[in-house]
């Protein structure tokens, strides 16, 4: 048992925090505004997360990457994340999402062909996996895959599914058999940005990580190579399952970095407002708020670094402690989050003071990669099993 | 960063589980509804070396760090002992024998660890007065130098295992006005003349442990009973809050593990709507929670005890971290199990109206929730 960061990490923490707040933090509230030019920033992030080595963290060196243990990567994350959350939500679905079942699954060729790119931040990755009716309930997609000779057809539309807009490449989860069920009869398949069929709708108005393109994507009659399937036919939604546990990971972290950045504002307004002659933070209301984010955000950051721990570790309790991290985090940036708006009082309301931003991002951490409810069914699906009678 | 377990600790940790299941557990619900201190328990943790463990072997101790002793106190809570008994050998070890063995002279330990690792004796500390709780610089009771003996006039509340205690390490000042650098620590034993201790107290909670108030009353102490340095003691109190925010913590985190079987189990058996409740969501994402909250406090936990045994000054944020996640979550995960009980949560049959009882008392010994709160937002650098 060992609590404490070796040199690499330490440097990890100190690098990124420095890079993070001088290079993407300046930028977050332009990104929030989610026009053409917040597209434009947004891809400047990424190539310069690319260059700073973060997108490679979790790919193996051959094609560029520096194969980190997942804690290395989570402890950058958060830095990027405190600074910007929308880059992170991009660059996490683009290197990880996208990235990371190329890595798990891909042919030699597949990987060669995506993953230098994904890893310096000339290519944009996405997932496909939500559709309009199918959230929590993923094995209910209706997108479909039919083998037409050496090509398969592909048809359905996908919806919330980040970076869709920007992407140069998205994974797309079709059942290629129906009868087989989840576990066998759904298929992976990369599809790139201008295959015939392919296409994507307008960037969603989001109420937060507005700097983070949203749309739906549609598949008519699209049709892809032998090549585009990954890994095994009919495997794909196990492929989804394992990307959501680290996808998972990723939530946690950055609804922890969202709030890291709401306490550092709070602890930093409260020093400096007065009221009734002194400045608010000598008033318990608010000093034990702050103290209560500081106590949930270590805990969620050790929460964080246990999944990632167990995940690196092939634990048999991974999945769950994934959750348990993504469950916690989520639900503690969104009570720190309004936490530090109240603190701000009528400034915190107002776009001049960065909690409005992210008190707007923190909320999607307990929607994104499976709801809070999913989480609690998952985990107490797991205690049943293992206590119930 | 490695959040694993050694094999070996692994192991010790599943012989305390067995023991403590099969030996000590059936004793525990009738002590409890007694209000009763059990000699018996006591007697079978001692054979354990379970008294002693952070000891080294030469004085009865078992020589185990502080991860050891959390796992030895999580392994206790999770077979369902209680927390009373749990909260006398705490209070017995950590905040007595463990002062005793840091601070004292050769002859004091060599005369006072062996009994109380062994178990022979029970150990208590007097920190607490009437008028100084949170605000422990603020006691009242006096030490004078008479001859070679010190004179303690003054009365303690609130201390654990008074009653049936054969010593306790007493705080005493003997200059109200340096304050806290005026406390200094001595070795009290039962039979010294002017020490006397009350009634046990009648407690919510954690009740098989016995407290009460303690007197002095021109109490004398003979010179070699002073512990370490003159005005130092508050300082190796301030130690105690170590133990106070790790160890002490152990057998709560066990005990989340032990009521989250207990629900499981009990959800699956219990039918209402042709189903059981297992089945419902409500009681499903309760269930979640204690797991989520279970996980959260593990890691605080271990992360003081491991720090500590890497040799590390206490690192009070931390440490408030581990006391008031545990005290304040631990309590509401603990009312969600005797939700999930209903009525039958609410009666003695099952372990969980024990359990809430006991929880409440993580808010409130060792420094208050609120305490913790203060010390954490004076780190925040406010």
């Amino acid at each position: 048992m060992n609590y404490e960061f070796n040199d690499i990490q330490k440097s990890i923490k100190e690098n990124f925090k420095k890079f993070c707040e001088n290079e993407i933090k300046p930028h977050a509230a332009l990104l929030d505004i989610g026009d053409e030019k917040s597209v434009e920033i947004l891809k400047k992030n990424i190539k310069k997360l690319g260059d700073l080595g973060y997108l490679g963290m979790i790919h193996e060196e051959e094609y560029g990457g520096t194969n980190q243990d997942l804690i290395n990567f989570a402890i950058a994350g958060e830095e990027v994340a405190k600074a910007c959350a929308a880059t992170f939500l991009s660059a996490g679905a683009s290197c990880g999402l996208c990235g990371m079942p190329i890595r798990l699954f891909g042919s030699k060729k597949q990987k060669e062909k995506y993953l230098p790119g994904i890893i310096s931040g000339d290519i944009i990755g996405s997932f496909g996996l939500t559709e309009p009716q199918a959230g929590s309930d993923a094995v209910a997609i209706a997108t479909t895959a039919k083998k037409k000779g050496d090509k398969w057809i592909l048809n359905g539309t996908k919806t919330f599914i980040t970076n869709a807009p920007i992407a140069d490449v998205c994974l797309v989860m079709a059942y290629n058999d129906k009868e087989a069920g989840p576990a066998n009869g759904v298929t992976a398949f990369l599809v790139d940005k201008g295959t015939p069929g392919f296409s994507t709708g307008k960037p969603f108005e989001k109420l937060g990580y507005r700097g983070s393109p949203t749309s739906e994507v549609f598949l008519e009659d699209c049709e892809v190579g032998e090549d585009a399937v990954l890994g095994e036919v009919g495997k794909g939604f196990i492929q989804a399952m394992q990307t959501l546990e680290f996808g998972r990971i990723g939530m946690a972290t950055v609804s922890l970095g969202v709030a890291m950045a709401c306490m550092e504002e709070a602890v930093k307004y409260s020093a400096e407002r007065k009221a009734f002659g002194k400045p608010i933070n000598r008033y318990q209301e608010i000093s034990f708020k702050l103290a209560d984010m500081m106590i949930l955000t270590d805990l969620s950051r050790l929460l964080i670094y246990k999944a990632a721990w167990a995940k690196q570790t092939n634990n048999p309790e991974a999945a769950i402690l994934a959750s348990c991290a993504k469950l916690f985090a989520s639900e503690a940036a969104t009570q720190i989050s309004s936490w530090a708006l109240q603190i701000h009082g009528g400034y915190g309301y107002i776009k001049e003071f960065p909690v409005e931003r992210l008190y707007r991002d923190a909320k999607l951490g307990e929607i994104g990669e499976g709801t809070s409810e999913i989480q609690r069914i998952l985990i107490a699906r797991d205690l049943l099993q293992k206590y119930g009678s | 960063m490695e959040f694993g377990f050694s094999e070996e600790q692994l192991l010790f940790r599943d012989t305390i589980y067995k023991y403590a299941k099969n030996e000590i557990v059936p004793l525990c619900e009738e002590a409890d509804l007694k209000s009763e201190f059990s000699f018996e328990i006591w007697k079978k943790l001692g054979q354990m070396g379970l008294l002693g463990l952070p000891f080294p072997e030469e004085y009865g101790g078992q020589g185990a760090d502080v991860v050891t002793c959390c796992l030895a106190g999580e392994a206790l809570g999770h077979a369902g002992v209680d927390s009373g008994h749990l909260l006398a050998l705490g209070a017995h070890t950590y905040l007595c024998t463990d002062t005793l063995y840091k601070h004292g002279n050769e002859a004091q330990r060599k005369k006072y660890i062996p009994k109380l690792a062994s178990g022979e004796w029970i150990g208590c500390m007097g920190l607490t007065e009437p008028g100084a709780g949170s605000d422990a610089a603020s006691l009242q009771t006096t030490a004078v130098k008479k001859g070679d003996r010190w004179i303690l006039n003054g009365s303690k509340t609130f201390i654990t295992n008074a009653p049936v205690a054969n010593v306790c390490v007493v705080y005493a000042t003997v200059d109200k006005s340096k304050k806290h650098a005026g406390i200094t620590a001595f070795i009290v034993e039962k039979d010294f003349k002017g020490f006397s201790t009350g009634k046990p107290f009648h407690k919510m909670g954690v009740r098989a442990s016995t407290t009460s108030e303690v007197f002095f009353e021109d109490c004398e102490v003979p010179e070699e009973n002073v512990l370490g340095n003159i005005g130092e003691g508050f300082m190796y109190a301030h130690q105690t809050l170590e133990w106070d925010r790790s160890a002490l913590l152990a057998p709560f985190v066990g005990g989340m593990q032990f009521m989250i079987e207990q629900c499981a189990r009990y959800a699956s058996e219990r039918v209402q709507f042709e189903k059981p409740i297992k089945s419902f969501q409500a009681i499903q994402h309760k269930l979640a929670d204690m797991k989520v909250v279970l996980e959260a406090a593990r890691l605080a936990v271990y992360r003081v005890a491991s720090l500590k045994d890497a040799g590390y000054p206490i690192n009070h944020l931390q440490a408030s971290i581990a006391k008031a996640f545990v005290g304040d979550w631990g309590f509401k995960v603990t009312s969600e199990a005797v939700q999930i009980f209903g009525g039958y949560g609410y009666i003695h049959d099952y372990p969980v109206e024990r359990m809430l009882r006991d929880a409440k008392l993580a808010q409130i010994g060792g420094g208050t929730s609120e305490v913790q709160r203060l010390i954490i937002s004076r780190l925040l650098a406010l």
